[in-house]
This record gives C-alpha cells, sequence and structure tokens, in this order.
C-alpha cells in the first residue's frame, strides 16, 4: 500500500470518521491544539529571547530553561495528542498538502536544532557568564524562532485549503 | 457607524487582505503567533504569582522582563484582529462568540492592568497563598475563555 492510499484508508476509519464527523470534538481538538501554543512553543520562545539578549537578561539561562522546559512539556504533550488527531481525521487531505509537508520538515529541523543545542550548548551553560551567550547559541534560538513562526504559517495556512 | 464600518471594509487594502489568496491565512498566522506570546507571558508571569512555577525569578523583575513583550504581543494580536474583523464586520457583529470574546477580552486587559500588575509590587509572601491563586487563576480563566470564544466563531453562530 502507498502511503497516501494508507492515509486515504486512514481518513476513513470509524475511529477518523468519529473526529471528523461530529459537531463538537473536531472544533474541540482544533482549539486544543492552538490554545497549547503558549505553552509549548511560547515557552521556546521566552527561552530562545534570552539566548538572543532579548528578555530576561538578569537571570542565567539555565536557570530559565529549567523554569520553562519542565510546562513545556506538558505543552508538546497536549500539541502531539491533538496533532496526531487531527492529522488522523483529514490524513487523506494532508498527505499532498505542500504547507502541511513544510510544517513536517520544519518540525524535523526543529528536532535536530534541539538536538544539537542540547548535545553543545547545554552541558556548558552552567559556565556561562550572565551578559554573554555563545554565537552558537544565539544562531540556535535565532533559528528556533524563525523556524517555530514557519510551523505556525504553516499550520494555519494549511487548515484554509482543506 | 455601520456606513463607515462597510465603507472601510470596501477599502482596496481591506479588499485585498480578504479576497486574495494569502491575505487572511498571512493576518491569522500573526494572529497566532502574537496569541503565542501573549499567552506565554501572561501563563509565566501567572504561575510565578501562584508559586507555582519560575520560582527562581523575584516576581517584580519578572513582569518588568516580561512586560514589552506583552504590550508588543497584544498589539500584534489586537492589529491582526482588526484587520480580520473588517474583512466581513457584519458577520462579527451578529456573532455570538464574537460578542463574546470581545466582552472577554476587556475584563482580562481590565484585570490584569488593574489587579494582577498590582500583585507584583509586593513581595511574594505579603499575600494570602489562596488569594494568590485565586487571582492567577482567574487571570488564566479570562484569558483562556478569549481564545476558545475565538475558536468558536467559526463554529457557533
Amino acid at each position: 500500500m502507498s502511503l497516501l492510499a494508507w492515509c486515504q484508508w486512514l481518513e476513513h476509519t470509524p475511529f477518523a470518521l468519529a473526529i471528523s464527523e461530529s459537531t463538537w470534538l473536531f472544533p474541540l481538538i482544533e482549539g486544543s491544539h492552538i490554545l497549547a501554543l503558549p505553552l509549548s512553543v511560547g515557552m521556546i520562545v521566552l527561552f530562545d529571547l534570552r539566548l538572543l539578549g532579548l528578555a530576561f537578561r538578569q537571570g542565567a539561562a539555565a536557570t530559565l530553561l529549567h523554569d520553562v522546559l519542565r510546562w513545556s512539556k506538558i505543552g508538546f504533550a497536549v500539541m502531539f495528542v491533538t496533532g496526531g488527531l487531527l492529522f488522523v481525521a483529514q490524513a487523506g487531505k494532508a498527505y499532498g498538502n505542500g504547507f502541511f509537508r513544510a510544517k513536517l520538515l520544519f518540525l524535523i529541523a526543529l528536532g535536530i536544532n534541539a538536538a544539537v543545542y542540547q548535545l553543545v550548548f547545554y552541558p556548558k551553560m552552567g559556565q556561562w557568564e550572565p551578559a554573554s551567550t555563545p554565537a552558537g547559541a544565539r544562531l540556535c534560538a535565532a533559528l528556533s524562532l524563525v523556524v517555530w513562526i514557519g510551523v505556525i504559517i504553516c499550520g494555519r495556512t494549511m487548515a484554509y485549503q482543506f | 457607524m455601520m456606513d463607515l464600518l462597510t465603507t472601510v471594509s470596501n477599502s482596496a487594502a481591506i479588499v485585498f487582505v480578504r479576497d486574495s489568496k494569502y491575505g487572511m491565512p498571512a493576518v491569522q498566522s500573526v494572529h497566532l503567533v502574537g496569541l503565542t506570546v501573549l499567552l506565554a507571558t501572561i501563563l509565566v508571569l501567572d504561575l510565578r504569582i501562584a508559586s507555582m512555577g519560575m520560582m527562581d525569578w523575584p516576581l517584580a523583575g519578572l513582569e518588568r522582563q516580561l512586560r514589552p513583550w506583552t504590550v508588543g504581543a497584544v498589539t500584534l494580536v489586537i492589529l491582526s484582529g482588526v484587520l480580520i474583523f473588517l474583512g466581513t464586520p457584519a458577520k462579527y457583529l451578529a456573532s455570538n462568540p464574537f460578542r463574546f470574546k470581545m466582552a472577554m477580552l476587556g475584563l482580562a486587559i481590565l484585570f490584569h492592568v488593574g489587579l494582577v500588575r498590582k500583585f507584583v509590587t509586593v513581595e511574594p509572601g505579603g499575600r494570602a497563598p489562596r488569594l494568590r491563586m485565586v487571582v492567577a487563576g482567574l487571570s488564566l480563566t479570562l484569558w483562556f475563555l478569549v481564545g476558545w470564544a475565538g475558536r468558536a466563531i467559526a463554529f457557533v453562530p
């Protein structure tokens, strides 16, 4: 079975139809997906702003990361569950959609970016001077900001095309 | 008033935003990016007021750091919201969720400026923990009601 055929099959399973044909379920899942943005992406944005020296300058970056990461884990859990359900309900339509594909690629890029940060910069964060952030870490933060905005744009725009 | 709204909603700029292929998705995206930053700053501040998170940051200092981002984001959300509204004003004025959303938005802003920011100037230990929980909870409830009402516009008459 091709990936497209699988997506079309998935969209027509009783589980998927129960979501897409329900008056309340779909808006509820979609609303949760959107309103989990501040708890997930929003927390990462605050940390990115700190690395770029645009907010929270007084405190240590490591402390802020610890504070926001606790909450963003909950936010991203909601995001993946609701996003997965939205995909199941519209898999056939999403498959060929350029904005959906771009969104997935952006999410993969963000995962790699976060992994690089975790491996290269995270272990040394405790030794940073409060006011100075290495250029590489700032680059990670700038990439994260720009690509997360791209994810939001793609997510919102794809909904106009279904 | 309605005449003025009709005139504005038929102006070239608004018609372009409303009818071009990517006009509305672009403005809606700005609305969502603004919402993400706005509610993130509100969330972080309310968690701190309730002593549930961000405990490494003094309350007053945290509020000062967040303020320009809260103000900038709420400006972005309102400006993009006005553009969305002006595309089809009659539709929004007749929408119950939209009216509810505007009422909650007014309350949320008043509550934030009038009460939440007052809590920031006193030391965290200076007020009863339960009262601080209630204020933070009310603030979050109001702001997220604004969001849910916004989502409901597309589904509820």
